[in-house]
């Protein structure tokens, strides 16, 4: 049975290496795909992901286990994406995600998806790219962090060091910026979901 | 938006983050009010579209490894055991000199080889903040699960690896068991580059296999709607067609008619 990831912290304070090493296996593609999706740029995210088990190695001293280690680990490559916002001190890049390989995201299709489909929703997945890198930071972050990693309203306000009215907003303000981006790039959306 | 349902209120039913009185209320709102049902069947399909969106798939692999410095000192204390592998200790040091010295000859070039014991890794164009990502403080530093643990950048002695790599190949050229030894690690190397290349290549092929159905499906697709245009087209050319002769039918009908007509008379 695999080891939690409280185990596994406690282990690597304790000085196992390989504990600590199970963990960065265990979290860096989410932190990846967080990153890639608050930045929007492949190489860019790769290091942060990188500094962020870094950092997280190095203050595990520090670290009390009041939240998740998730949570932690979340709120540190968000730091680290937003002094890259403020370094870079540009807008995220509508990076289409060329490393998808369409080979393996056909393996990934359901049996009844066709080629079209598959290509349908590579090319809404581009629009999406787009319309989030026109988001502010906070909106985008909050999506990210809901839609993407599944976290709760009060995680989020937590995370992000806001009340949880604040969270809502955002991720309203954002969902109906992105509509509207939406509705303009004229994507045709696969399926429709109504109440 | 109405103002009857706040937004935060829409956003949490949207997330199904509410408590059965609420969604009650919000329920029993939405029948009533088109306005805030169409918004939220909107934010939906918004929903359905962000599920398209995927990150790539990079091959992170990424591990935290002590300082070389202390791999180091570990391996300058005596060993508990001598193995059979103690003698070949000079080829390996004549080995990690050697690809210490390309490796900053390289790297000129932006281009990093590593050859460890977990495989053969080629990259170029190496960001800066990777490398830069190495923390002194406290001897420990993220890399790729496949680099090979460098000796640290901090006081290297260029001549003394010159020296020592002087004195190692005369001791292999002295020694044919450790010759052999190098040749056989040679074989190995090579082995394992021609493996490396292999998978690189089937990688390679991989992705331009994932590009082409792409733009096969791109043609398709703008085949397939040059067709539809062109069958319109078509259509309509057919009906303005069959207008044209139903009237010139129609004028000569009329025309006969009128001949018959005269000729009775």
């Amino acid at each position: 049975m695999a080891s939690t990831d409280e185990e596994l912290v406690s282990r690597s304070m304790g000085g196992d290496l390989d504990s600590f090493n199970q963990l960065v296996l265990r979290w860096e593609r989410p932190i990846y795909a967080l990153a890639y999706r608050v930045i929007g740029r492949e190489e860019d995210a790769r290091d942060v992901c990188q500094e962020t088990f870094l950092r997280a190695f190095r203050a595990l001293g520090g670290f009390k286990g009041q939240a998740k280690f998730s949570s932690w680990l979340y709120r540190i490559t968000l730091n680290l994406c937003r002094d890259w916002i403020r370094r870079e001190r540009r807008q995220p890049l509508a990076q289409t995600p060329e490393g998808v390989d369409l080979v393996e995201l056909a393996g990934e299709a359901e049996d009844t998806e066709s080629i079209e489909e598959l290509v349908a929703r590579k090319e809404i997945g581009a629009a999406v790219a787009k319309a989030m890198a026109l988001l502010p930071e906070e909106q985008r972050t909050a999506i990210v962090l809901k839609e993407y990693h599944g976290l709760t309203f009060q995680e989020i306000a937590d995370m992000l060091d806001c009340p949880l009215s604040t969270v809502k907003t955002r991720l309203y303000q954002g969902l109906t910026v992105l509509r509207r981006q939406l509705e303009r790039s004229n994507v045709t959306r696969l399926k429709d979901h109504h109440v | 938006m109405c103002n009857q349902a706040s937004k935060d209120l829409l956003v949490s039913y949207l997330y199904d983050d509410l408590n059965d009185m609420d969604r009650a209320k919000v329920d029993m709102h939405l029948r009533a009010c088109d306005e805030c049902r169409t918004e939220l069947n909107a934010l939906r399909g918004v929903r359905v579209d962000l599920a398209s969106w995927a990150p790539p798939l990079p091959d992170l692999g990424f591990r935290i490894v002590r300082d070389a410095k202390r791999l180091a000192d570990q391996d300058a204390r005596p060993a508990p055991r001598p193995s059979w592998r103690s003698w070949l200790t000079p080829a390996a040091g004549l080995a990690a000199a050697a690809t210490l010295v390309l490796a900053a000859a390289l790297s000129l070039a932006h281009i990093e080889i590593h050859n460890g014991p977990d495989g053969f890794t080629v990259r170029t164009g190496v960001s800066k903040s990777a490398a830069a990502a190495f923390d002194a403080r406290d001897g420990a530093r993220a890399v790729l699960a496949r680099d090979v643990i460098l000796p640290s950048d901090e006081g290297i002695d260029l001549a003394g690896i010159v020296r020592r790599i002087d004195a190692l190949e005369s001791a292999v050229h002295d020694t044919p068991q450790l010759r052999n030894a190098v040749a056989m690690n040679a074989r190995a190397s090579d082995e394992e580059l021609i493996k490396r290349v292999r998978e690189l290549v089937a990688r390679s092929e991989m992705k331009q296999q994932g590009e082409l159905v792409l733009r096969i499906a791109q043609v398709v697709n703008a085949f397939d709607a040059q067709r539809k245009d062109d069958l319109a087209h078509i259509q309509a050319n057919l009906t303005n067609l069959q207008g044209t002769v139903t009237q010139e039918v129609v004028a000569h009908r009329e025309l006969v008619n009128y001949m018959t007509a005269g000729k009775q008379k």
